[in-house]
């Protein structure tokens, strides 16, 4: 009542006023009582104040609306502000009013309009970019915590959209990482594949479908990640073990190369295999280098080389195994082995049964036995050869002996006395070299242990029948002569009985080379130039045994052994050996060892045996001229294979040369032990 | 044919030789002087040049082995299982080591400036001769032979050790742990002496039946086949072999041809490629117990002293004889080819 002004009120007054007046007209009129009157201004008051209240009612009441608002407002307001994170721009101080209710929502109205624009721009942008998070996280991680898309409306600070900026920035860096490794490993997966020869579109279709789509966004999910890196190591396994097939096949190749020393041209087909051979497992990328294919392929080369090297294998057996025979034969050597078996060998060698080079490596052992054989035999053989050519000749020298025209002059007459001459003086020395045959083929049985075998014959049984074919041819040749002898001295008395002397046959005997015989003293072996002299000493007929040994060093150049009677020469080969015993025993330590040695290179084996090396064969050079201290010349070594040490003939007992007991001692420990136990 | 200076009796005798056995004797790396050990129990050092005797180094027992460091201290084993070092100019003895039983050989090996010593203890010990005089610091490895050690050779690395019951063994001195090849003599009889050929492709070994064995360290057969034995120092008597212990040998440093001497008292020099004998000295007085040439092959030094083959038996005094070699003794005279006709 205070604000209206004096005006209004004045003016009310009169209206009120008036109305009263009129009413008070009215009433006096009417004549209304007091007391009705009293009741109707009561009333009338009433319901004035009524309306007053009312109207004071609504005005207090709109006021407590807009104050209501304004609240809210500011209350709206700073709850958008602090959800964007700023400041309050209105802070409302209670106390103080700027202004009356209305200014004060009409200056905030705006703001708060401008806040909630603000905050509904903010609110798009997180909406925006927790979308775009999501998207990602469905692509990156669609398995995993997948963010809603709910929006803490209490948050909208800059600050949390920033975070929020963040977070999607390192999802897409994740997403572009993850991206770029899968384009790595296709790109590895391709290499690989194209290596192996590998389709590369199924392979990557079956990891992920929308990998091999080039238009598809590529799914880059874990899952994705390791069945591509699974199928890579896989691969790579794979590439790995076929480089290392493909390796070993080459290096076979090779081998079979340098083996069989193939061309050039044939190896350059392969020169791309080959270069590979030491790479590592990364410096293989060519295409189809190890694709199923090629490994195949190189895989049949290999087969082929091998079968190639078998048969060859093949022919250097059957080459080695005619080598075999060859030296048998050489040596006469016969072998009673099976006739079928050199095809069983090649069979089984084509079968696959026995490896080439095993039955290569065993003929090759027979053919190293062989030539060992032969060559301890060779001494023998070539005095077995000597013995049957001077058989031959004497077989001609009989049938000429027996020519009744042979001292005819035709032509080609002196070169057939010639002939018989060197025959004779062949066939003189035949038994000599018959003993000594004898001897060498004796000794040589003892120390093999087995008979010495000639073309399958035993030699010495050889020996032994021509000796006694020998002998009879001899004593019939003895008893021819001494029939005509009988029978020119029958003739003799007849002629002095009848007085002519026909001319006596001359007896054959003094032409014939002289044979060996127990008899006739009157061994003249001159006939024939060739012959030697011989100083023909009736010891040597009778007592064979022991002169052989000791008088042979006096005949030094005499060539007479071969005056032996028969069979006492049969007894003179076992009395050679075992004086050849005898002599060996009686040994100082160090002083005198008879090196046992198997292989007759060296000379000195057989005490018969030296001397006569030294008589027919001077060229030997395997004696040291012990006269001679200061040798110029070089004089060739006296070299012998030894063998492994197996187990010889003597060897306990010349093993035990330093003393009797087990262990050996060498010089100085003996010394030293003398020196210790008191000199 | 024959030289000038050559006495009758082989070379020039060194005097004050040791008064009993000789057990080796060895030309410096450096000069002529020789170093020699003895059953006298010295190790004597004399200078070839001047036959003067410089130093005499007594021990306890017969010196078996020697050989030198440098020219000026040399090393000696001894019979009384002990290794030394002696110092030639001041006389001062270092103790190296020792074995369990007598030390029969010692080596020297520049490369790897190691002392190597063999014992009848069936080891070999390697010894740092900078760790002498001082308890167990010189002993660098022993190493188990299969037998007791007869002789010892070194070349480069190579040291190849020769055993009773003809064991040899071939080893790295950079990897002693384990012998590089473990062989057997291919001789039949028992080994007196091994040396290594100075181009270091093999050894010879001899033994004591008159026989010297070319051996190749490269164990391809290719090399294998290459390896030969050949008889020497026998004598033919009553048409039977009379067979000498061989028990030195020595190579020519510069033609690689090698000097045996044995019990039969002679030296000859052999050509081991072109399987020849170049060359026979006359007849020393006694066994050749020792043999060695000098630096520049100039020399030869030949130890005449009985080697007790024959026991306790009378013989000729010991005596060293150095003979000045004639390029014709020892060079090698390859197989001449054959001439065409003109």
């Amino acid at each position: 009542m205070a604000h209206i002004s004096t005006d209004q009120l004045l003016q009310l007054e009169t209206t009120c006023g008036s109305f009263l007046y009129e009413l008070q007209i009215i009433w006096d009129e009417v004549g209304e009582t007091d007391t009705e009157r009293d009741k109707m201004l009561l009333e009338l008051e009433q319901e004035c104040l009524e309306v007053y209240r009312r109207k004071v009612d609504q005005a207090n009441r709109y006021r407590a609306q807009l104050r209501q608002t304004i609240a809210d407002s500011e209350a709206e307001l700073a709850a958008i502000c602090s959800a964007m994170g700023e400041p309050p721009v209105h802070t409302k101080q209670p106390i103080q009013r700027v202004g009356n209710l209305k200014e004060e929502l009409n200056s905030i109205a705006p703001q708060l309009e401008e806040m909630r624009k603000r905050k509904g721009e903010r609110l798009k942008q997180f909406l925006e970019v927790m979308e775009q998070i999501r998207n990602i996280s469905v692509e990156v991680m669609p398995t995993e915590y997948i963010p809603s898309r709910h929006v803490d409306e209490s948050d909208l600070s800059i600050r949390k959209l920033e975070e929020l900026y963040r977070q999607l920035e390192s999802l897409q860096k994740e997403k572009n990482d993850r991206l770029k490794q899968i384009m790595d490993h296709l790109s590895t997966l391709n290499e690989l594949c194209s290596v192996l020869g590998v389709a590369f579109k199924e392979t990557v279709r079956e990891i992920h479908p929308t990998l091999d789509d080039a238009e598809a966004s590529k799914s880059i999910s874990n899952v994705t990640i390791e069945r591509l890196a699974t199928a890579i190591g896989r691969l790579r396994e794979i590439k790995i073990e076929r480089m290392q097939k493909l390796q070993d096949l080459a290096s076979t190749m090779l081998e079979l190369w340098n083996l069989m020393d193939t061309p050039i041209e044939e190896q350059q087909l392969f020169q791309n295999v080959t270069c590979n051979i030491a790479a590592s497992e990364e410096e293989i990328t060519e295409s189809n280098t190890l694709s199923v294919d090629f490994l195949s392929y190189v895989e049949e080369e290999v087969l082929r080389l091998e079968q190639l090297k078998v048969s060859k294998m093949k022919e250097l057996v059957l080459k080695k195994k005619t080598e075999l025979e060859e030296l048998r034969r050489q040596g006469h050597l016969v072998v009673e082995e099976a006739e079928n078996e050199p095809e069983i060998a090649i069979s089984a060698i084509e079968s696959g049964a026995i490896d080439a080079s095993l039955v290569l490596n065993q003929i090759e052992g027979q053919i190293a036995e062989v030539k060992e054989e032969a060559f301890s035999r060779k001494d023998i053989l070539e005095r077995v050869e000597k013995w049957l050519t001077a058989c031959e000749e004497e077989a001609w020298l009989e049938e000429y002996n027996r020519d009744e025209n042979r001292y005819n002059a035709g032509r080609g007459a002196h070169l057939t006395l010639k002939r018989a001459e060197k025959a004779r003086a062949l066939t003189n020395k035949i038994p000599g070299m018959v003993d000594t045959l004898v001897a060498k083929i004796t000794q040589w049985e003892k120390e093999r242990g087995i008979g010495f075998t000639y073309d399958g014959v035993r030699l010495l049984t050889m020996l032994g029948e021509y000796t006694i074919v020998r002998q009879e041819k001899e004593q019939e040749r003895k008893r021819q002569r001494d029939q005509k002898k009988l029978q020119g001295q029958l003739i003799a008395e007849q002629e002095a009985l009848y007085g002519s002397k026909p001319s006596p046959s001359k007896p054959q005997s003094a032409k014939k080379v002289p044979r060996t015989s127990t008899g006739g003293s009157n061994r003249r072996l001159s006939f024939g130039g060739a012959a030697t002299l011989q100083t023909p000493k009736p010891d040597y007929m009778h007592s064979a045994k022991s002169t052989r040994t000791a008088k042979k060093l006096d005949d030094l150049g005499s060539r007479g052994l071969d005056i032996a009677g028969l069979p006492v020469k049969k007894l003179s080969y076992n009395d050679a050996i075992t004086k050849h015993q005898e002599v060996g025993m009686p040994r100082k330590p160090f002083a005198s060892i008879v090196p046992v040695n198997t292989i007759p290179s060296a000379p000195s084996m057989p005490v018969i045996a030296s001397t006569l090396e030294e008589n027919q064969a001077p060229n030997k050079m395997l004696l040291l001229t012990p006269k001679n201290p200061a040798t110029a010349a070089a004089v060739p070594m006296r070299v012998a294979s030894t063998p492994a040490p197996t187990c010889l003939v003597n060897d306990g007992k010349l093993s035990v040369v330093a003393s009797v007991e087990e262990t050996e001692y060498s010089f100085e420990e003996r010394r030293l032990a003398f020196y210790v136990g008191g000199r | 044919m024959s030289t000038a200076t050559t006495t009758p009796t082989g070379g020039r005798e060194l005097s004050q030789p040791p008064s009993d056995g000789i057990s080796n004797l060895r030309f410096s790396n450096h000069s002529d002087l020789l170093l020699v050990s003895s059953w006298d129990k010295t190790l004597r050092l004399y200078d070839v040049g001047e036959n003067f005797l410089k130093a005499e180094f007594l021990h306890a027992g017969p010196v078996l082995d020697c050989c030198f460091h440098d020219d000026s201290s040399g090393f000696s084993a001894s019979a009384d299982h002990t290794v030394r070092r002696y110092v030639f100019g001041s006389g001062k003895e270092d103790f190296l080591g020792r074995h369990d039983a007598p030390v029969r050989c010692v080596e020297y090996s520049y490369a790897a400036g190691q002392v190597i010593t063999g014992s009848w203890d069936k080891t070999l010990k390697c010894w740092d001769p900078r760790g002498a005089n001082s308890s167990d610091r010189a002993l660098v490895g022993t190493y188990l032979q299969p037998e007791r050690v007869y002789s010892l050779s070194l070349v480069g690395y190579r040291l190849v050790v020769a055993t009773a019951g003809r064991h040899v063994n071939v080893y790295d001195l950079r990897n002693m742990s384990q012998p590089e090849q473990r062989r057997e003599s291919s001789l039949k009889y028992q080994t007196r002496s091994v040396r290594c050929y100075p181009n270091g492709t093999g050894f010879a070994l001899s033994s004591i039946e008159g026989r010297v064995a070319m051996e190749f360290f490269d164990l391809s057969e290719a090399a294998q086949a290459k390896k030969y034995a050949f008889k020497c120092h026998r004598k033919s008597e009553a048409g039977r072999d009379i067979v000498y212990p061989v028990n030195a040998m020595a190579f020519h440093p510069i033609y690689g041809t090698f000097a045996t001497g044995g019990c039969d008292g002679y030296v000859n020099v052999w050509d081991g490629n072109n399987k020849k004998r170049l060359y026979q000295y006359s007849k020393y007085p006694t066994s050749i117990a020792a043999l060695s040439f000098s630096r520049d092959g100039l020399l030869l030094a030949v130890a005449s002293s009985y080697t007790y083959e024959e026991g306790e038996i009378l013989h000729e005094p010991d005596a060293i004889f150095v003979r000045n070699i004639n390029e014709v003794e020892v060079k090698p005279k390859p197989k001449a080819l054959p001439v065409p006709p003109p």
